[in-house]
């Protein structure tokens, strides 16, 4: 791949990057958050339309429009949440989009898959739903739907991001004997651990540009960390905490999930004052309804919460707010903003009955236009003018002014969904600092989200959320990836 | 109370055969995730084209042909509405009901001024019995064992993995939707069939119906069959009860009127619970 560019919006993910892979090794692919890795494989695939690009294979120029052209040419991509549909079997999933022919032929099919586990050194029960397969198991199948497809050139994005170490170890023993007979296999991935085990050479992204390509054998840990952040790295140091007052406690806590089974599983957790929380977990493991019964949108099954000595099992949302819960919720579209108000109307909204606010019944417009003013500065939105509607601003100014919003008054227990999805790395460290900021000031936290490093590298304490049970990692593993990692896939 | 059971038999096939094939029909529109409550209004104008094109040109065939073209086309309106605007599919349904009602209503008007008093040339319902079983049988063993029914399915269960996996969902949905638009003008032209002429309102609720029966059948095609057979029989009961006595009271017409609905009622509210409605229903 030669001098890819894309710009979305005003933003430019990537700017001229070259990317060279060769048959018969495993190279990686590292970057930050946002740095383009990902973008970079998605041009490769088909499922993005770059501004420029000159993207050959086997010397020949190719040019992709569907993912399905991609395929055809021998391209196969693995993305970081699967794509893998619960509802079907094993072997459905297998067959998926490169059926043989139009009549399926189940028994056939299942003859050549086994064939293709057994080389592989994988067993499957092909008939039995993929909803039932641990994560391990999904990326196994996912491996098998790449060979499946005969393809030559193997994307994995973000492979061992819901694996335990030890079935990490166990996929890089099976890239390599993939890569043995034959196949490109790029591994994007920001652990750099891995890339130095296991992969021959490294491509280094940093703010949509090219900054290294070499050798792994010629580089080094330390170096690849410097390279990707840009300036030497200094290991991050956290104040210990003495233990302070417990603010929000969830005894119990046990709320049904829209299919109508149990999502959160009689869940405890306790948030002391001052406290950052994370909340890890792979998706669909139950965040979204334990969000939904901490802000009021869900009712609690059994169990109970409480904010700083009040009950709020049965509170509405309302009173919750007004004992100081701020939301920066998953999706803000859905969620955190109404797109077709102005950014002035959107401050207000959940603060709409607090001081700055209103004034009785009526709405103080001084105080609501400057507090949207003070909103709008914190993270440094970018946005053209006060009264523009909320949708004229791209995602990521959006989500900083969500963020703002639920930092700006009387906070005293913020909860966030994925608060940095759309941010780059200069807004991830706004609102973390700014989230920190708060809790100093006697707030708590409780940040949910799929990425454990993020959640390592900004929360205190982290505890595990998985099918629907929330696990503490034992003393002093409160912040350790390999802990946390076993509990979030169920392992013990 | 004596009822001749002959008579049920024949009845409650001759009920429930409209309901099979507009059932089925919903089944390929919703598994491939689109919601569909336009069948009761696609049925109606497919009714409706049967019964004027079977009278102006005296031809069976042409009647059916009629029927099935309309039931396409407005199930590709459904498509291109929900799919290329995004549209919410419920209030897109909604739209293709009240457009249907309103448009065949001033279509029979038109011929009613006319006077035109002729009989339109149907089709005879018994070639719709077979249709019915054979389109059941066909629908299994395309979800089953074709590529067809497998893409089908993994659209409707999660159209963004599929699109990933080289499936393109919106061509899926518009072809589901075709299939839907067929089963639909069949239907419709079956019951304009077992009419004889196009009253306004003819289905009365049978698209809803058909659609209770393909939830109660979780959206597979032999249970729908089962579910459909169950409301043709409490239809043809309702028939045969009428003005009979039960435990020596006499019950009013009405509730006999009413049973298929209230069955469908609590059928619904009893189901719900065991959902096994397709993931991606509803998604754009």
């Amino acid at each position: 791949m030669h001098g890819v560019s894309q710009t979305f919006g005003s933003v430019r993910a990537l700017q001229e990057v070259d990317f060279v892979a060769s048959s018969r090794a495993i190279h990686a692919l590292v970057g930050e958050n946002g740095a383009g890795k990902t973008t970079l494989m998605r041009i490769l695939y088909g499922g993005l339309q770059p501004d420029s690009a000159e993207i050959t294979i086997d010397g020949s120029p190719v040019h992709f429009r569907t993912s399905a052209e991609a395929i055809r040419a021998g391209i196969g991509m693995v993305s970081q949440h699967y794509s893998i549909i619960s509802e079907l079997t094993c072997l459905e999933n297998l067959m998926l989009g490169a059926e043989p022919s139009w009549a399926l032929n189940k028994a056939a099919a299942e003859r050549r898959a086994s064939e293709l586990a057994r080389q592989m050194g994988y067993s499957f029960e092909w008939k039995a739903p993929a909803a039932d397969l641990s994560p391990a198991g999904k990326q196994k199948l996912e491996i098998l739907k790449l060979l499946w497809r005969k393809a030559k050139i193997m994307i994995l994005d973000e492979p061992t991001a819901m694996l335990s170490p030890g079935d990490s170890d166990a996929l890089f023993a099976s890239l390599k004997q993939l890569a043995e007979q034959g196949a490109t296999v790029i591994v994007v991935t920001h652990r750099l651990p891995e890339v130095v085990e296991h992969c021959e050479t490294v491509t280094v992204l940093r703010a949509g540009k090219l900054v290294a390509s070499k050798a792994v054998r010629d580089t080094n840990l330390m170096e690849l960390a410097e390279l990707i952040v840009g300036h030497s790295v200094a290991t991050s140091s956290y104040e210990a905490l003495e233990r302070r007052e417990t603010l929000f406690r969830a005894t119990g806590l046990t709320v049904k999930g829209y299919r109508g089974d149990d999502a959160v599983k009689a869940a405890d957790l306790e948030i002391a004052e001052g406290e950052v929380v994370g909340l890890a977990g792979v998706d669909g493991n139950g965040q979204r309804e334990l969000f939904q019964a901490i802000v009021g949108r869900a009712k609690v099954k059994a169990g109970s919460i409480s904010f700083a000595g009040s009950d709020w099992t049965k509170r509405p949302p309302s009173e919750r707010l007004a004992d100081g819960l701020r939301l920066i919720p998953e999706d803000r579209h859905a969620e955190g903003v109404i797109d077709d108000w102005s950014l002035t109307e959107n401050a207000a909204l959940g603060l709409q009955r607090r001081h700055g606010f209103a004034r009785g019944p009526l709405i103080d417009q001084k105080g609501r236009w400057a507090a949207a003013q003070h909103i709008a500065d914190r993270f440094r939105t970018k946005h053209g003018g006060l009264n523009a509607p909320m949708k004229s601003l791209s995602g990521g100014n959006q989500q900083r002014f969500v963020a703002a919003r639920a930092l700006e008054s009387e906070t005293r227990f913020i909860i966030a969904f994925q608060p940095t999805r759309g941010l780059d790395i200069d807004g991830t460290a706004l609102v973390y600092g700014a989230i920190r900021e708060e809790c100093r000031k006697g707030a708590c936290a409780l940040i949910v989200s799929f990425d454990l490093d993020e959640l390592i590298e900004q929360c205190d304490r982290i505890v595990a959320i998985c099918n629907g049970s929330v696990v503490q990692p034992g003393s002093g593993l409160e912040r350790d990836r390999a802990a946390i990692g076993r509990l979030m896939v169920g392992a013990t | 109370m004596a009822i001749d059971t002959g008579l049920l038999v024949v009845s409650t096939v001759t009920l429930s055969a409209p309901l099979v094939l507009a059932a089925l029909g919903g089944l390929t529109s919703e598994r491939s995730g689109v919601m569909n409550i336009g069948l009761e209004g696609t049925m109606l104008s497919a009714a409706c084209a049967a019964c004027f094109v079977g009278l102006q040109t005296q031809n069976m065939w042409l009647g059916l042909l009629a029927a099935v073209v309309v039931g396409v086309v407005l199930m590709q309106v459904h498509g291109i509405l929900t799919q290329a605007f995004g549209i919410d599919q419920i209030i897109s349904g909604m739209a293709i009901n009240a457009l249907a009602a309103g448009a065949t209503s001033f279509v029979n008007k038109g011929f009613l001024t006319l006077g035109v008093t002729a009989r339109p040339v149907l089709l005879p319902k018994q070639f719709f019995w077979i249709a019915a079983l054979a389109a059941v049988f066909l629908i299994g063993v395309i979800m089953n064992r074709t590529r067809a029914g497998l893409r089908l399915s993994a659209v409707g269960n999660d159209p963004d993995k599929s699109r990933q996996m080289g499936v393109d969902p919106i061509a899926i949905r518009y072809l589901a939707l075709a299939a839907t638009g067929l089963l639909c003008g069949f239907s419709g032209a079956l019951i304009a069939s077992n009419a004889g002429s196009f009253t306004d309102n003819m289905t009365a609720g049978r698209g809803y119906i058909a659609l209770a029966a393909l939830i109660i059948g979780g959206w597979r095609p032999w249970p729908t069959l089962i579910a459909c057979l169950g409301f043709g029989l409490i239809e043809a009961l309702q028939l045969h009860l009428q003005g009979t006595q039960l435990a020596g009271a006499s019950v009013p017409t009405e509730f006999w009127t009413s049973l298929p609905y209230l069955v469908t009622l609590i059928a619904l509210a009893g189901l719900l619970g065991k959902n096994r409605a397709p993931a991606g229903l509803g998604r754009p």
